[in-house]
């Protein structure tokens, strides 16, 4: 029950002029229940590779696993529907997918795809519109009459309607204010912790991948260049370096710190535990 | 979506891609007029020698050209059965009980097909070798004369040019918005009539909201920069005639020529 790449490749307009290979025989093995970031440059491959997770792209060699399903290249894929009712993927600026006169038609309209009756449908829009934050006020307004901010929440809660296993998030904060951010990330952690869903993110945001998520995915020119646990991750700066990444404001600090004299632990990845590992090391020496 | 190449413009070095965009209008324009004069077999054949070697020329596979015209197919089976239907002279072909096919509804129907052939492949050896950009400088310049008879040449040309400009966008956008209601259990090609029309609204609304507002932000922002239709302009390229120019011309002149003759003579 997890999602394993066994050797996927893809090539975009396969046998045209245009031709162009995405993905390099990809191997990986994302674990069930963790908060996986996958972090690359722009036109690393990670859009591409989130989108074999529902089975909107094919490969063009290889196979892939996710939950029970199977997807070999060159073969007819069977069954996408229930895969796709398993697998959420919220894309790029997801705004753009509301289409509905109302917010309770926009939430149902996932649900009653994969066969939920009305019933039901509404009352997983209605939790789905609480667990983005917003109230019932909103259901009978019209998406398109929110503010930025707002849509993209209504956008996500039509894909967490579906209540799906596991949860796929494109940038899921590009444009929003930094609060704004903060609250979808949190969310997503909750969906995580509390309703044990496997959630991959793919972010730009080292903050947000040292402050959610468990694991990180680095992505490079269509290739898996590391799969690690965070605090591994973040504990070798000159790494960090080489990949053009700049590291989270906390492990700036406690490198920076460290190359004027101190010694502090590079496992420390809060507020709190970097300022009590400072004040000690002051008082040592004072 | 991708594969679709109607219109598509293919970057490779030949003298036709090098051509003054203004010339190859002008030449497609008389190649297609000599595409409508009835010549019979041998005018076909002579034009299709022409088109099929210009294709070559312009460095364009064969397979590219094929794949232009597929779109068409549909609406050439289409043309066949109101054919069969509407025209009822010449021999009878095929006969089923009291239905039946004339020789000329297929002889009509192939007629057409020809020709509609020959037009996709002249207009795709315009659209292929000249980038979309080079085309409208072409049509604004060509348009030109027509200004003093109230044509808004440089207008319509800027309204080409966007348009063409965001002709791949929006297939993109399509792409994209197709794939998130996929991802929402959205079936295009499977499911009843309700569910179908409810697929094809969930696509289209987006798609219009989208639109729209790309249109507004491109008006603003052009308004910002100071754009005001009516005004004179200078521009970076400048469009020159060089000697091919003038021989695709003659070449083309040539070829109405001689079509009009062969018709005659028949």
């Amino acid at each position: 029950m997890s999602i394993e790449f066994n050797k996927v490749s893809y090539i975009y307009s396969e046998k045209t002029p245009f031709e162009y290979a995405a993905l390099h025989d990809i191997d990986l093995l994302i674990k069930e229940k963790k908060m996986t970031a996958i972090i690359g440059a722009t036109g690393s491959g990670k859009s591409t590779l989130v989108q074999h997770l529902n089975a909107l792209l094919l490969p063009s060699g290889g196979k892939l696993k996710v939950l029970d399903f199977e997807i070999v290249a060159k073969e007819k894929a069977t069954n996408l529907k229930a895969l796709r009712s398993h697998v959420g993927l919220v894309f790029q600026f997801p705004e753009y997918q509301l289409f509905e006169e109302t917010i309770m038609k926009d939430l149902c309209f996932g649900p009653k795809n994969f066969g939920a009756s009305d019933e039901e449908a509404q009352k997983k829009a209605i939790h789905a519109l609480k667990l983005v934050g917003l109230d019932e006020s909103y259901l009978e307004k019209s998406p398109l009459d929110l503010s930025g901010g707002q849509k993209r929440r209504v956008a996500i809660a039509g894909i967490l309607a579906m209540e799906p296993d596991i949860l796929v998030l494109d940038e899921p904060t590009a444009g929003l204010d930094p609060q704004g951010a903060v609250q979808m990330m949190s969310l997503f952690k909750e969906l995580n912790q509390k309703y044990a869903k496997t959630v991959l993110v793919v972010t730009h945001d080292m903050e947000h991948v040292l402050n959610y998520c468990d694991e990180v995915v680095v992505m490079k020119k269509g290739t898996i260049y590391a799969h690690t646990t965070v605090k591994e991750f973040f504990k070798d700066t000159s790494y960090l370096d080489e990949l053009h990444i700049l590291p989270p404001a906390i492990v700036r600090v406690r490198q920076m710190l460290n190359e004027r004299g101190f010694h502090l632990p590079s496992d420390c990845y809060d507020m709190k535990q970097l300022c009590s590992a400072i004040a000690k090391e002051v008082k040592h020496h004072g | 979506m991708g594969n679709f190449v109607l219109g598509k413009y293919l970057p490779y070095d030949s003298i036709i891609h090098k051509m003054d965009p203004r010339a190859k209008i002008l030449a497609m324009l008389l190649v297609l007029i000599s595409i409508f004069i009835p010549a019979g077999y041998l005018g076909y054949a002579i034009l299709a020698v022409v088109i099929v070697t210009t294709v070559l020329t312009a460095k364009l596979s064969l397979k590219f050209v094929w794949k232009s015209m597929k779109p068409m197919l549909f609406m050439l089976c289409f043309l066949l059965v109101v054919n069969i239907f509407a025209v009822k002279t010449g021999d009878v072909l095929i006969a089923f009980g009291n239905f039946e096919i004339y020789s000329d509804a297929v002889f009509n129907t192939i007629y057409i097909a020809v020709r509609l052939m020959l037009m996709i492949m002249v207009t795709t050896c315009l659209t292929a070798t000249t980038k979309p950009l080079d085309l409208t400088l072409g049509i604004e310049d060509l348009l030109k004369p027509f200004k003093k008879v109230g044509v808004p040449a440089h207008e319509i040309a800027m309204m080409i040019s966007i348009a063409l400009r965001f002709i791949p966008t929006l297939i993109e956008e399509t792409e994209r918005i197709m794939k998130a209601q996929a991802s929402r259990g959205v079936d295009l090609q499977e499911g009843k009539l309700k569910e179908k029309i409810m697929a094809i609204l969930s696509l289209i609304v987006p798609l219009f909201v989208s639109a729209f507002q790309r249109a507004e932000d491109l008006a603003n922002a052009m308004e910002a920069r100071g754009y005001a239709p009516g005004q004179r302009r200078t521009r970076y390229k400048q469009l020159r005639f060089h000697f091919r120019d003038y021989m695709l011309l003659v070449c083309s002149a040539g070829l109405v020529a001689a079509v009009a003759v062969l018709a005659l003579v028949l």
